[in-house]
């Protein structure tokens, strides 16, 4: 057992974008719209941090203001690309043919393969917040798709959900993650199985929990190595998201 | 012959197909493509690729 790095949440990278000045074309959104982006491994102008975990290149945790503001459609390839709504609406656009909208507890996977596009948009009247997870894929240039899914938190209340990966009632996308939440009521504990060959990042999304001995706050993160079980202990409400990688 | 994907936006560069509708030749280097060279998808500099073993996709 082994922690690889914590994190803590005002360590992580943070970037402001305006859709104004040289993002205009990347940035959309009238001339006030901002996006906010906390990102826990290096990406963009954001390179004094951590380069990576296993297949996680990008776990970004983004609030875009309201009112059309957004990332104007752009290309990727390869990368899968996870997004996980945590309040607020997501209007999200790729060139797969898929217009969609999602909510708090939505998420989808975008997997780029050989080249697609997408716009990310919050055409509502509210802040969103969304979390963005990229991971390297298991193949390079495959046929680019899209599946979402919903987190039902009350149906899963205190107990660990796998929500992308090979178990039932996640979306399947290979063995590259498996992504799990947990939202859970304080002083219940819970036990995490994984594999000491796969590493583990858990990021508090709200609350404060003790994993592996280390306590976390709100947007706190750690990742470990080596492990087969993992203990999480509420210390008080706590919503949690664990990706699990290939190392 | 190496591999390199983009981290602004997942573009591969592959050494023994090289680019060739961008000017580069099949077999190029990765070492021999300028420094102020950028991905011609989202304009990441070529520092920030990250060279990869990962297989192509096939049917089969």
């Amino acid at each position: 057992m082994s922690v690889s790095f914590v994190l803590r949440a005002g360590e992580r990278g943070f970037s402001r974008l305006v859709s104004t000045g040289p993002n205009a074309t990347y940035v959309a959104g009238h001339p006030d719209g901002v996006i906010t982006r906390h990102s826990s491994f290096n990406f963009h102008e954001y390179q004094s941090g951590i380069a990576g975990f296993g297949s996680i290149r990008v776990f970004g945790d983004e609030v875009f203001s309201p009112n059309g503001t957004g990332y104007n459609m752009h290309p990727h390839h390869n990368f899968i690309i996870a997004a996980f709504v945590l309040g607020g609406a997501l209007t999200h656009v790729n060139t797969i043919g898929k217009v969609d909208e999602l909510r708090a507890g939505d998420f989808y996977v975008f997997s780029a393969g050989s080249g697609g596009k997408h716009a990310e948009l919050n055409i509502g009247q509210e802040n969103l917040n969304v979390i963005y997870l990229w991971v390297l894929p298991a193949r390079l240039l495959a046929p680019p798709s899209y599946v979402r899914g919903h987190f039902d938190a009350k149906g899963n209340a205190n107990r660990i959900a796998c929500l992308i990966g090979d178990e039932a009632d996640a979306l399947p996308i290979g063995q590259a993650i498996k992504v799990s939440r947990l939202a859970n009521e304080r002083g219940r504990t819970h036990v995490y199985r994984t594999s000491p060959s796969r590493g583990v990042y858990a990021f508090v999304l709200e609350g404060e929990a003790e994993i592996a001995g280390t306590v976390l706050g709100r947007r706190d993160s750690l990742a470990l190595t080596g492990e087969e079980r993992i203990e999480i202990a509420a210390r008080s409400a706590t919503d949690l998201l664990l990706v699990e990688t290939r190392l | 012959m190496k591999k390199y994907l983009c981290l602004g936006c997942g573009f591969s560069y592959d050494e023994a197909r090289g680019l060739p509708e961008h000017g580069i030749a099949p077999g190029t280097r990765w070492a021999d493509i300028p420094d102020d060279w950028v991905c011609p998808d989202c304009g990441t500099p070529k520092s920030g690729f990250e060279m990869v073993e990962i297989p192509y996709w096939s049917r089969t």
